[in-house]
């Protein structure tokens, strides 16, 4: 059963339209490519490359959040899903963070 | 006295609802990731016991795997907005085209591991082996299972008539199949990139 | 070569006919079980149970499941604790006692798996079902069909271990299953793999109820009830939704590594090959601490409604409450190292792990306060529920205050794995959790069954479980400082005797406790009628549950009310005039309801032939289960039929009778 005359829903995020798709790929794809041919080609240092690799992910994560799955901050439910992802954001940093550094103590101490 | 069913004022956004819920197991699903690079990452510190993965990563064969589902998530895109302007039989096609994209990376990834094992990186071998395909396989599994996924929305798009049903399922669909395509992005920096510096 | 794809490990072997304490608890269920389906059929009531239970999507009649299985399980786990307190008792010195070890580590095994899976999370889990819906002024949970599923998983994990205890055997190697005692090495048989599976599978269901809990308390409150004006009871059960969707996928990945371990030869939690042990025990209490946490914060909440309503006065602190919980919800993220302080870390680490598990007393603390000014010149009722909450002050007061002093590594280094820290999260988990699900039973008791419990009995069996508990566990804590170790089948010195005497004592006593407790229910049932709750408001409640009948219509409110104050419902009683009004004067409309469905019963059931089949490695089965599975959830999406209107004619006539009834 449909309600076609139900308000519109409210998913939380913008609406999807094909410039914003486009640029979003585009970026995806240069974002993607750098960082292979930085490590293919041995452009920096370890260090460097490491930086550059996981800032290039970080980069493209946002891309992809903000065109692709178009979260945003405009209706109600788009704010609850942010402080949504925050949260779980801010809970996988600790998790994550704190299991390596318990695990990194540990091995250290072990050897 | 009575009244027919109407919108009262308190009704409930039912498909708003339910992509909320659906978005709540995504969140979940990032922690279960989460765990599951942390344990990559503890296994696989550097001097770890076993054969190195460095020696069997082709970044080639992964850039490739990346751009088929980078490209399947764009396709998605076309068909959601496509879906939107009423236009099934072009939504159906992109998703059909999600589909082909998507399978091509699992057979690349079913590939990588057959020829990974047969040169002596079997999971068996080694902790940090272990922790290895437990990672990147745990991700094809939900790739091939969006893919089922996709086949069942493009037979619902045929069958069901319930539009806002089907724009609530696009939508979850949607937001699952880009997030498999953000977990990969962290999978071939992690894995891929970093594991053959 | 079909025979072994079909049957796998499987063989008659796998009953172990040869023990005899196991063949009387297999007889005894089996004896249960008959009876029940006996019962059943007797009486011509497979239809009614299938039709309006086993395919329910009602919270109220999940809710009440739920707590079956809960009361059900809690006699099996508690059989454990007598037999483990009965060996103790005996064990000393030249006695060993009559249990052999390898059967004793499976009952200390399944009796931490069966009190926090089977018994604490489902009863935490039926008394949210029954209560949240009608404390927002919903209809139902934002996902009814998943409920459903949600439940009938968590039964059929339930039922493998139940399984586990007759073909084949359970694990023995604690309810957290350490490698590498649990790895293929020093546990070849099947009991780890039971243990996965079962809670894999119940794993998802709790999972599936966390989502639905959050979703239902988000965006399904009544019109007017803001965040700032829910009952604490739903802040609680908000934040403990959130804890278990944030800490139950770490358990997932946990137990499936394990698996993959077992099953596949892998080297995740090795001793050789490059596995890290340490990395499963540092994931399993990423889990294992917010799980502690899950079962508390709900049972904090139940206080602060029982609290309320039983000193007929406003709880103290709504806001600061509301901030403890949160920052419960954040901390108990942050603490989850002080489980194995003694497992090599260094003192860095250690400290602050201990620092941060200091930390999170303090919002507790507040709780505690506000609690106690709320009765402070309250006008207080020490019915059941509130007998509870009072003994829940100073019981957990102590657990806690032992909890807070084994943060300190230094002391944590003597009390680890010892009696005294056995002790301590017994006497957090009974005096907190157990204790404050008991006042919730008794609280909603009426609410969800339509008349009281008895007062006496429920007093008496208070009586036994308070006292019991205290002769049981606090002889453990001067066990614990004296240097005796936990899980112990045996021990030398025979100076510990009396005190493990006094503990079975202790557990003598809860036992008549619960057979109190069971003749509590089986006396109210049999004198419904005259323990009828006619009003719906059997405490004179301040929440929204209290504003309908007992039990409630199945579409809980004919109107959905407007929430504009916290305890609006209370003032409403107050200042209406008249309180009630007539349904003849009253227009209603026709309310949709969900349909029920087999579907997700279906879906648990081949769950669990996967589950099963995998353990015992039979290939063939484990396929069907799985393709049942997946076959069962896109066929349900093809069911366009899911829901129906109840006519507004036939809300007024429920309506009018419970007007009636209400006035006589």
């Amino acid at each position: 059963m449909s309600n076609i005359d139900a308000p519109e829903s409210d998913f939380g995020t913008g609406k999807k339209t094909f410039s914003v798709y486009l640029t979003g790929i585009v970026l995806c794809a240069l974002l993607t490519m750098m960082p292979f041919y930085i490590v293919m080609h041995s452009v920096l240092s370890r260090t460097n490359t490491l930086f550059a690799i996981y800032g290039f992910a970080i980069l493209q994560f946002f891309v992809q959040v903000i065109c692709f799955l178009r979260l945003n901050s405009k209706t109600e439910q788009g704010r609850t899903n942010i402080m949504a992802f925050i949260f779980t954001v801010i809970i996988l940093v600790v998790v994550v963070g704190g299991s390596l550094w318990i695990m990194w103590n540990l091995n250290s101490r072990m050897m | 006295m009575s009244q027919p069913a109407t919108l009262e004022a308190h009704h409930h956004d039912g498909p708003g609802t339910d992509v909320f819920g659906f978005w709540i197991y995504i969140l979940t699903d990032c922690v279960l990731f989460g765990s599951l690079f942390a344990t990559f990452i503890v296994l696989n510190y550097p001097g770890a016991y076993g054969p190195q993965l460095k020696e069997f990563i082709q970044l080639p064969y992964v850039l490739t795997e990346t751009f088929l589902l980078l490209g399947s998530n764009f396709t998605f895109g076309l068909a959601m907005m496509t879906f939107y302007k009423r236009k099934m039989a072009w939504s159906k096609l992109f998703l059909l085209l999600t589909i082909i994209l998507g399978a091509g990376f699992v057979l690349m990834e079913i590939n990588e591991f057959y020829h990974f094992v047969h040169e002596g990186y079997s999971w068996q071998v080694s902790g940090a082996a272990s922790a290895f395909y437990g990672l990147v396989a745990t991700h094809g599994l939900h790739v091939s299972v969006g893919l089922l996924w996709i086949l069942v929305m493009i037979i619902q798009l045929s069958v069901t008539k319930n539009v806002r049903l089907n724009e609530k399922r696009m939508i979850m669909l949607g937001i699952f199949w880009n997030f498999l395509d953000i977990v990969w992005i962290f999978v071939f920096t992690t894995v891929y990139l970093q594991g053959a510096l | 070569m079909l025979k072994e794809l079909i049957l796998g490990n499987l063989s008659l072997e796998a009953i172990p006919l040869d023990e005899p304490i196991i063949v009387a608890a297999g007889v005894f269920m089996a004896i249960g079980m008959f009876v029940v389906l006996v019962g059943i059929t007797a009486f011509k009531k497979w239809g009614c149970i299938w039709n309006e239970w086993v395919c329910s999507v009602d919270h109220k009649k999940i809710g009440i499941m739920y707590l079956i299985l809960s009361g059900v399980m809690l006699l099996r786990g508690f059989s454990d604790a007598l037999l483990m307190r009965s060996q103790q008792a005996i064990a000393a010195d030249t006695s060993m006692g009559y249990l052999p070890p390898e059967h004793y580590d499976q009952i200390f095994t399944a009796h931490g798996v069966i009190m926090i899976f089977f018994v604490a999370m489902p009863f935490m889990i039926g008394l949210m079902n029954i209560a949240i819906p009608l404390q927002i002024g919903a209809r139902d949970v934002a996902y009814p069909y998943l409920n459903s599923l949600s439940f009938w998983m968590t039964f059929v994990a339930a039922m493998l271990v139940n399984l586990s205890l007759v073909v084949g055997s359970f694990a023995a190697t604690g309810w957290l299953a350490y490698p590498p005692l649990s790895g293929l090495k020093f546990s070849p048989g099947v009991g780890v793999d039971y243990y996965v599976w079962a809670l894999q599978i119940g794993g998802v269901g709790t999972l599936l109820g966390g989502i639905n809990f959050i979703a239902t308390i988000l965006k399904m409150r009544c019109p007017g009830m803001t965040l700032m004006k829910m009952p604490i009871f739903v802040w609680s059960v908000l934040c403990a939704s959130i804890l278990i969707c944030l800490a139950f996928p770490i358990l997932t990945v946990s137990l499936g590594l394990l698996e993959l371990d077992r099953m596949m030869g892998m080297h995740f939690f090795t001793q050789l090959h490059g596995g890290n042990i340490m990395m499963y025990i540092n994931l399993i209490w990423a889990w294992g601490h917010p799980e502690v946490y899950i079962l508390i914060l709900p049972a904090f909440g139940i206080f602060s409604e029982v609290v309320a309503t039983f000193s007929r006065k406003r709880l103290f602190g709504y806001t600061t409450m509301v901030y403890a919980i949160g920052v419960i919800t954040f901390l108990s993220f942050v603490v989850w190292l002080h489980h194995f302080f003694t497992m090599g870390a260094s003192a860095n680490v250690n400290a602050f792990f201990g620092i941060a598990t200091m930390i999170i007393a303090i919002p507790t603390g507040v709780k505690v306060f506000n609690w106690l000014f709320t009765m402070y010149r309250g006008s207080i009722r020490l019915d059941t529920p509130m007998l509870w909450v009072v003994a829940f002050f100073t019981t957990f007061a102590i657990g806690g205050m032992t909890g807070v002093l084994m943060a300190l590594p230094p002391v944590d280094f003597h009390t680890h794995n010892s009696l005294f820290n056995v002790a301590h999260f017994h006497n957090t988990i009974i005096g907190g959790v157990l204790f404050g699900y008991f006042a919730g039973f008794v609280y909603w008791f009426p609410k969800a069954f339509g008349f009281q419990l008895d007062e006496r009995l429920g007093k008496i069996s208070f009586g036994f479980w308070v006292s019991g508990f205290y002769f049981a566990f606090m002889p453990l804590y001067v066990l614990g400082l004296q240097g005796v170790m936990r899980r112990l089948v045996h021990y030398d010195n025979v100076a510990y005797q009396p005190y493990f005497i006094v503990a079975a004592f202790g557990a003598v006593l809860i036992l008549i406790g619960v057979g109190f407790q069971i003749l509590q229910i089986v006396y109210s049932v049999k004198h419904r009628e005259k323990l009828r709750d006619k009003t719906g408001d059997a405490w004179n409640g301040r929440t929204y549950e209290w504003s309908i009948s007992s039990p409630p219509p199945v579409y809980n409110f004919a109107k959905i009310p407007t929430a504009n104050r916290i305890d609006e419902f209370w003032y409403e009683k107050e200042e209406k005039d008249p309180a009630h009004v007539h349904p003849n004067d009253t227009c209603f409309e026709d309310i949709h309801m969900p349909k029920n469905t087999s579907a997700g019963f279906f879906i648990a059931v081949f769950s669990g032939i996967l589950g099963f089949a995998m353990i015992w490695q039979m290939w063939l089965p484990a396929i069907f289960g799985l393709v049942g599975v997946i076959f069962t959830v896109i066929l349900r999406t093809f069911n366009n039929d899911t829901d129906y209107y109840i006519k507004a004619d036939t809300v007024k006539q429920i309506e009018l009778a419970h007007y009636k009834e209400m006035l006589s």
